[in-house]
């Protein structure tokens, strides 16, 4: 019997690199625009640990997930602070789904479908939320390094909002579906010692 | 499925590809801080020279960076343009309405143009001559202060090592799905969004599924062999700061003297 602590590690881990994987799957991912922004379902794996293990499980693999775009060198950076904000950052935020965790976990138990396929979805919405003021921080601090006085703010949001908002889309109806579809998936194991 | 490569790097025995990693990944951060410094228009020359030398010590051809570039380019030209057009200043060579081309203007537009361009060169040099594996040692060893703020460095950079480890095994697992899938008739890849997401759910229950299992396993098997997260650990792969590194530190010391002679 092992540790909760070891086989949350290790499911962190391989969940982060489901999400490199999808991301980077020609097929599943739909280019927006030439630098980066694309809509692909590479959120999923965070948002299942999310609802998993809450929200340091959350925070921890999309942490990882950004760390990895950026040492695989599928990373565009162009100033620091914007790549800080655009990797790391932005896909860390995306674990505050897992706030949401108790309030699925409960209504998976009682049976209440859909009260949990909802509280997946104010989880997922929030996530991709967060994530999009990180993305359009990091456009403004981009785009303020270079030019003053124009309409950066507007700039960054319209840019941003032309893939965000599809990708959060699309990523809540398939968790959406895939969880209800699949429950177990979001199950924690029961037979471990914490 | 196997064009597919993750990670850039390149194999190769040139001297920066056996550079330590943790040189390697300090070097490129100074590097890029730099390049906020340079003022001076014989400044930008030596550092532009500078990132062409060392792409080449890296014998990788050009070729490769420059594809690195490609994606970027539009933005980089379009922030280029925006930059030339709102500086003023100088001789004006141009003036039609808003439009203003000046002295000032193109020297600055430049500027932005080869910062862009040394930024992205030099951290595809770190990419393409450091195995991501080394990588993540060299920033476990730029994080470990932070042990002291109690932040877990040595569980995340073990995670980030079964991260990276199980990034082939994972894409291994991603094709034996759509095999078998395929032979059940699916199609991937045709179709428009919602056919596509319908394709989506064969493939990544099982995917996830089996991850899950694997997970589960691997823990197993981890304790087994008697880890417990929070003990110290050894590490099988050991970095070796060498003479060459070193050398490197003096080099990083120039540069700053030379840039902060150009600022006084």
């Amino acid at each position: 019997m092992q540790s909760k602590r070891t086989l949350f590690l290790i499911e962190v881990a391989i969940f982060s690199a489901l999400a490199l994987i999808l991301d980077l799957i020609p097929f599943l991912s739909f280019k927006v625009w030439a630098q980066g922004g694309s809509i692909s379902f590479a959120m999923i794996p965070i948002f299942i640990i999310s609802y998993r293990w809450g929200l340091k499980g959350g925070l921890l693999s999309g942490l990882l997930f950004g760390v990895l775009q950026v040492i695989s060198g599928t990373a565009w950076i162009a100033h620091p602070v914007q790549g800080l904000l655009d990797y790391p950052v932005a896909f860390t935020v995306l674990g505050f789904a897992g706030l949401f965790k108790t309030q699925a976990a409960h209504a998976l138990k009682v049976g209440a479908r859909s009260t949990f396929v909802k509280w997946v979805i104010i989880g997922v919405t929030l996530g991709s939320t967060l994530r999009f003021f990180s993305h359009y921080l990091a456009g403004v601090v981009f785009f303020d390094s270079l030019i003053d006085g124009m309409n950066i703010w507007l700039y960054s949001f319209v840019y941003n909002a032309s893939y965000i908002i599809p990708s959060a889309i699309i990523n809540i109806i398939a968790v959406a579906f895939l969880f209800s579809k699949r429950p177990a998936l979001v199950k924690q194991p029961l037979n471990h010692a914490a | 499925m196997n064009r597919l490569i993750i990670g850039r790097y390149f194999p190769g025995n040139s001297l920066i590809h056996q550079l330590d990693p943790r040189f390697k990944l300090i070097f490129v951060l100074y590097f890029i801080g730099l390049l906020f410094f340079l003022d001076h228009f014989f400044l930008q020359v030596i550092f532009f020279i500078l990132t062409l030398v060392i792409m080449m010590m890296t014998r990788v051809s050009l070729s490769i960076y420059i594809r690195g570039v490609r994606p970027l380019i539009w933005l980089i030209l379009f922030a280029t343009v925006l930059r030339i057009i709102t500086t003023r200043g100088g001789v004006v060579y141009f003036d039609v309405g808003f439009l203003t081309v000046s002295h000032f203007g193109l020297l600055s537009g430049l500027y932005t143009f080869l910062r862009f361009i040394e930024m992205i060169f030099i951290s595809t040099v770190l990419t393409l001559t450091t195995k991501p594996i080394d990588l993540t040692d060299a920033i476990y060893f730029l994080l470990k202060p932070l042990r002291y703020l109690y932040v877990p460095v040595e569980e995340l950079s073990l995670m980030l090592s079964i991260a990276l480890r199980f990034i082939p095994n994972l894409l291994d697992e991603t094709e034996k799905v759509m095999n078998a899938q395929r032979a059940r008739g699916m199609v991937f890849g045709e179709g428009n969004l919602l056919e596509q997401m319908r394709a989506l759910t064969p493939l990544v229950l099982p995917l996830f599924a089996h991850s899950l299992k694997r997970a589960e396993d691997m823990a197993d098997v981890l304790e087994v062999k008697g880890y417990k997260s929070g003990e110290k650990r050894t590490h099988y792969r050991a970095l070796i700061w060498g003479f060459k590194d070193t050398l490197g530190v003096v080099l990083m010391l120039v540069l700053m003297l030379v840039v902060i002679s150009f600022n006084i």
